[in-house]
């Protein structure tokens, strides 16, 4: 293609050093340990006051208890717990409450609630960060490796310039947008009716809408799209042959398609290779089409909107260079139907290539 | 060579008034810490308040003594504390903000001291 590189290229390692990557995951790492530090704290404070719960509930059972007081830093001496039920309770702030057991064992629940709340927080919080710190190493060896970003702006400008300079813009809409409805046709068509007799009933009407579109002469095209899906018969071997050899009598129809075409857009845009062009990949569609009769399969509609992309983009490229084959390797059928049409620029609208594939992809197929 | 030497002085001093600016902020950060710990401390004693019966004993620790207290006095004490604590909030916010402010213009001043310097020495070179 002539078309200039629009892409940026660079190296993940050039944006994210690794070593500031793995720098990164290690402060990350840090973090998280100091958090789980916290975390663990809070747990002990839970369980001290679980177990001061228990305590508490267990201290009114019994009217005294002997404990061993302590005395100072290093004596203890032994004494008696009374009134098991008088409990003096540290709010907090130098705040005290009597309270009894009960009273005692429900604050002490609160104060125990709001500690699983702060666990709860600071383990979401290192999910988080643990979350972070794999990004950071995966960033790491990423730019390890040496993968690359690219970068690139879409571009529909150049397709605009490209129309604007060789064909009218308003044929391309139109040609989409007419492939767009054939396409929604045969969609509509495959979901109401199976097997592969209506499917070949249906492209003929198909076709016939698309000449009415293009207010072509009925009798004649018609007549030439009747015999092109017929072949998926039993008789097929026979026609293409026919096609192939005697170009004069079948190329008519697509010919007449054509020019009947080539003078409606002609009103629109004055230069000749356009109009050829608009051609070529309008017969290109009807190959496409016949194609997908040919196939005639359960999983038609999923062809026909392969064969119609085809088409797309085959209009798409075709108006661009005429070498361009890249984007129509996948189909040789394709290939051949643009190089050949194209070849045919500026001479007449050239019937035979319009005609040729079609004949040899059924060549082919049987 | 004279201008280089007062600018640098000049520049070790704006660097010694920001590394000071850095300090005070640090300092804000930990009284507020302090604060916020308060603050929640308080609240906590305040929704326990809320829940006692209105015949329950309270009592303050002063010194080393457990002094009797209302409840209701109690209560009113440890709103007023929440409220001085917030204000006190508030306005290490606003001082925090104004440390901030500071440190980023003076950052700027460095940083052109910088600049003026390269370019001296840079000129000075091709001379």
């Amino acid at each position: 293609m002539g078309e200039p590189v629009k892409g940026t290229v660079t190296s993940l390692s050039s944006i994210f050093a690794p070593e500031d990557a793995q720098k990164a995951s290690v402060h990350v790492q840090e973090v998280i340990s100091e958090r789980q530090k916290e975390v663990q704290q809070l747990q002990a404070f839970l369980n001290d006051n679980t177990s001061l719960v228990n305590l508490v509930k267990k201290l009114p059972d019994q009217l005294h208890h002997d404990i061993t007081v302590p005395f100072g830093k290093a004596a203890f001496f032994p004494g008696k717990l009374i009134h098991t039920n008088e409990f003096m309770v540290l709010l907090g702030e130098g705040y005290y409450a009597e309270r009894t057991s009960k009273q005692t064992i429900e604050i002490l629940k609160r104060r125990g609630q709001g500690l699983e709340s702060q666990i709860e927080s600071l383990n979401a919080v290192i999910k988080d960060l643990k979350f972070e710190a794999s990004f950071f190493d995966e960033t790491a060896t990423e730019a390890a490796e040496g993968i690359v970003e690219i970068r690139e702006d879409y571009v529909e400008e150049a397709f605009d310039e490209d129309k604007a300079t060789t064909s009218g813009e308003d044929d391309f809409a139109r040609i989409l947008s007419r492939i767009d409805e054939l396409e929604k046709e045969e969609l509509e068509s495959e979901l109401a009716e199976e097997g592969e007799e209506k499917e070949e009933a249906d492209i003929e009407p198909e076709f016939r809408n698309l000449e009415i579109k293009e207010s072509l002469d009925i009798p004649v095209s018609k007549d030439s799209h009747i015999k092109v899906p017929t072949p998926n018969g039993s008789n097929t071997p026979v026609r293409p042959v026919d096609h192939n050899k005697s170009k004069e009598s079948l190329p008519r129809a697509p010919m007449s398609r054509d020019e009947v075409e080539v003078s409606t857009l002609a009103s629109s845009s004055s230069n000749v290779s356009s109009k050829t062009r608009v051609a070529a990949s309008s017969s290109s569609n009807a190959s496409s089409k016949t194609s997908v009769a040919a196939s005639g399969s359960s999983n038609a509609s999923s062809k026909t909107s392969i064969a119609a992309s085809m088409s797309k983009e085959v209009s798409n490229f075709g108006s661009r260079s005429s070498n361009d084959k890249a984007f129509t390797g996948s189909i040789v059928e394709h290939t051949h139907n643009i190089e050949s049409s194209q070849k045919g620029q500026t001479s007449a609208p050239a019937p035979t290539p319009a005609s040729k594939p079609v004949s040899r992809f059924k060549l082919q197929r049987k | 060579m004279a201008a280089v030497r007062e600018l640098q002085k000049d520049l070790e001093a704006k660097a010694n008034d920001l590394s000071k600016i850095q300090k005070d902020i640090s300092k804000n950060h930990q009284v507020r810490k302090k604060y916020t710990i308060q603050l929640g401390e308080n609240e906590l004693v305040l929704k326990e308040l809320d829940l006692l019966n209105d015949d329950a004993n309270v009592y303050k620790l002063i010194g080393p003594v457990l002094v009797k207290q209302d409840l209701a006095e109690a209560n009113a004490n440890v709103r007023k504390r929440i409220e001085y604590i917030s204000a006190e909030l508030k306005r290490l916010d606003s001082t925090l903000q104004d440390l901030e402010e500071k440190q980023n213009s003076k950052k700027e001043a460095i940083f052109k001291l910088q600049q003026r310097i390269q370019s001296l020495q840079a000129g000075k070179d091709k001379a």
